[in-house]
């Protein structure tokens, strides 16, 4: 009995070491970085950072297209298909696929890694990556390079000049913009005894004991370290390893008081009173004003300063249809396109003119609920914002990897104790 | 039956659990061994990772969340005791006293199962919020201060994972119940038991395969539980759940996260091995 199972355990612990070897066997080889030279065959992948690399495109458009977004980031008719998508088909030939398969830059990220990894095509023609993620992405050589000039003119033409010159994607080398949106203050005025314009009413101890429990602030790392960093009086993009200790330790000071750190769930949080001042992306709080109940809530860029964020279309390395993805970067620069867009997403449009073509749709709606609608989408300075905002915003820091995993280290503190 | 088979009779039981065991190797084994391989590499997502075999990184993990752990530990057990203190009348009620109603109270307690149990945490949010028609009424006519609040407690999170593993804990131990003879009880107060001596004696004894089911059933997925603290919680609240969740999707920290998932098995491993030790002396000493 005994003899017998130990032998059962040995073949078992047999199984487990050749199993285990067999991991470490493959796992290096899979993984390792640039550097490493096994990838015979596929030239593409190791000469893929040189910067000198000659742009995809400046053929015909494929016939097919894959289009990997964020939910409830396109317009959408009643039966759920998007009629841009729609136009583009009929116009181009194209058969879109199009899917909500992102839900966040960094698990979005580790899907397709390991067949950026292996020169594999990813199976999307065009992903939408936030700034930063775009930086990261291009220093490790997995988008392809584009030629704006050549293939996507109505970009050149009608983008807002401040997307042409971007600290991530210096050139416009890798990608374009598909929507912005700013990170501000929310709040309830009903909850909240004086009006909020500065980032000390989110940030110090003393002032937000009246509020301890009803602020809320991001669980982003970028956002609320960069909130952090702009109370210090620091510009994000230029915050050294030591700003950013000084700027956890504020929001260390301050998490005391936070009722929770939130991702897009703060905007319920927001409407239902459990909120009183909060960290806000424009977009949503723009939405929740929509409804009457919910039409007081304010949002504002803090006297310090707000951040521009831009998410990004941009082709992954090895992509099968190049040409067709060029194609739709071009069309959704189109103005009346990007109208539609914005008339449904409600973040900020990188086409101003786009503006125009709302207010001739308000003229042309056939219902006063539309028209009113869209002359609050027309009018809102959080699709279409001021000179005098913009002016007030910054972007994020593109992080190193070094530097990533220390301020997710810092961040982690705060919000996991 | 063919020929060989009717020669190694003894082998039909094991040739029964061939498509169990393919199926534990594959989902089970060869995951655990890859996350055991991970845990020792080290890198990150951008540069590739290499197995280094860091065995630093348990320690370390230990030391960084430890407060996340214990307090994880804590709650499990904090919610099987609840669990058990709910469910138990629960379970001996529809077991003794359900006559024909038994199937439809059964019916009752597995209700809740017909809607995913996100969507009816995310219900306790909004019914629980700080203004919402619960506590807003009982604010607004005086019962509650203004600054009250359930969310961002612990009270909330523990009352949460009690209320989704409730049903887990009830069906095992109406099973345990069920099966208890009644002439058995009726038997101990022949000899004079009363009927608290004869539950004590006779009914908890026989239905402590139940209990000990009942209760591992609810502690193990308490503790690994990281829905309630996310929706429910705050940061003192955290839970070993949502510290791997982060690590894994948020930070791509792999190794640590699965390090973690490790120490997290091999935690609750040994508290139930200590556990079933303790219940086996009871059951001889009762």
């Amino acid at each position: 009995m005994t003899t017998h199972r130990t032998r059962t355990t040995l073949v078992i612990l047999g199984l487990c070491l050749a199993l285990i070897l067999a991991a470490c066997g493959i796992e290096p080889e899979d993984s390792a970085g640039p550097t490493s030279s096994v990838d015979p065959g596929d030239s593409g992948a190791t000469d893929s950072a040189a910067p000198s690399e000659t742009a995809v495109g400046g053929g015909e458009p494929e016939d097919e297209l894959n289009f990997a977004n964020w939910p409830l980031y396109i317009d959408q008719d009643d039966d759920g298909n998007s009629p841009t998508i729609q136009q583009f088909e009929e116009s181009t030939g194209v058969d879109v696929t199009y899917t909500e398969a992102i839900e966040d830059n960094n698990s979005f990220f580790g899907t397709i890694q390991p067949a950026l990894e292996a020169g594999d095509d990813t199976g999307y023609d065009i992903i939408v990556m936030t700034d930063w993620m775009i930086g990261n992405m291009a220093r490790l050589g997995y988008l392809e390079p584009i030629d704006v000039e050549r293939d996507v003119q109505n970009f050149v033409e009608n983008a807002d000049p401040a997307y042409l010159e971007r600290t991530y994607d210096p050139g416009n080398q890798y990608s374009v913009p598909w929507q912005s949106g700013i990170t501000g203050i929310g709040y309830n005025p009903e909850l909240v005894d004086e009006e909020i314009t500065s980032l000390s009413q989110l940030f110090d101890p003393e002032f937000i004991q009246k509020y301890c429990g009803q602020i809320g602030m991001f669980t982003e790392m970028r956002d609320s370290m960069s909130f952090a960093l702009l109370y210090n009086g620091v510009t994000p993009s230029e915050a050294t390893i030591e700003d950013a200790e000084a700027a956890q330790q504020v929001l260390l000071d301050q998490a005391p008081c936070v009722r929770d750190y939130y991702g897009n769930e703060f905007a319920q949080s927001l409407a239902d009173g459990s909120l009183a001042i909060t960290m806000a992306w424009s977009g949503d709080v723009f939405q929740l004003k929509l409804e009457e109940e919910n039409a007081d809530l304010q949002f504002v860029v803090p006297d310090e300063g707000g951040i521009l964020w831009t998410d990004n279309m941009a082709i992954p390395k090895g992509a099968a249809h190049p040409n067709a993805a060029l194609e739709m970067m071009n069309y959704a620069y189109d103005p009346e396109v990007a109208a539609q867009l914005a008339e449904y997403i409600n973040y900020i449009s990188p086409v101003p003119t786009a503006k125009d073509i709302i207010l001739q749709h308000v003229e042309e709606a056939e219902t006063g609920e539309d028209a009113d609608y869209l002359r609050a989408v027309a009018e809102s300075p959080l699709v279409f914002p001021t000179e005098e905002m913009l002016d007030n915003l910054y972007s994020y820091k593109v992080l190193d990897e070094e530097e990533e995993r220390q301020w997710n280290e810092l961040f982690n503190e705060v919000v996991q104790g | 039956m063919p020929d060989w088979l009717r020669r190694h009779r003894g082998l039909v039981p094991y040739l029964f659990l061939v498509p169990g065991g393919l199926w534990l190797i594959l989902f089970f084994v060869v995951p655990l061994i890859t996350t055991a391989s991970v845990a020792l590499q080290e890198g990150s997502l951008g540069t590739g990772y290499r197995l280094t075999f860091n065995f630093d990184v348990f320690p370390d993990a230990i030391t960084r969340w430890n407060v996340q752990l214990v307090r994880s530990l804590e709650y499990g057990l904090i919610v099987t005791a609840l669990t058990m203190l709910i469910g138990y009348p629960m379970a001996y009620t529809i077991a003794f006293r359900g006559g024909r109603y038994k199937n439809i109270l059964l019916l009752l307690v597995i209700m809740p199962f017909f809607t995913s149990f996100i969507i009816r945490t995310i219900s306790w949010k909004f019914i629980l919020a700080d203004q919402g028609f619960v506590l807003g009424t009982l604010k607004d006519i005086g019962v509650l201060d203004q600054s009250f609040r359930l969310l961002a407690t612990p009270v909330a999170v523990i009352s949460g994972i009690t209320y989704n593993f409730l049903p887990f804990v009830v069906l095992p131990l109406y099973v345990a119940l069920e099966r208890i003879d009644p002439r058995v009880v009726e038997a101990a107060a022949d000899l004079y038991a009363s009927r608290f001596q004869a539950f004590l004696r006779v009914t908890l004894p026989l239905s402590i395969s139940g209990v000990f089911a009942a209760s591992l059933l609810s502690f193990i997925p308490a503790v690994g539980d990281y829905l309630n603290a996310e929706l429910l919680g705050s940061r003192n609240e955290t839970m070993i759940g949502n510290v791997i969740q982060r690590l894994y999707l948020v930070n791509n920290d792999y190794p640590q996260a699965s390090a973690l998932s490790l120490i997290l098995m091999l935690g609750i491993l040994v508290s139930v091995f200590v556990y079933r030790r303790v219940l086996r002396g009871q059951e001889l000493t009762v």
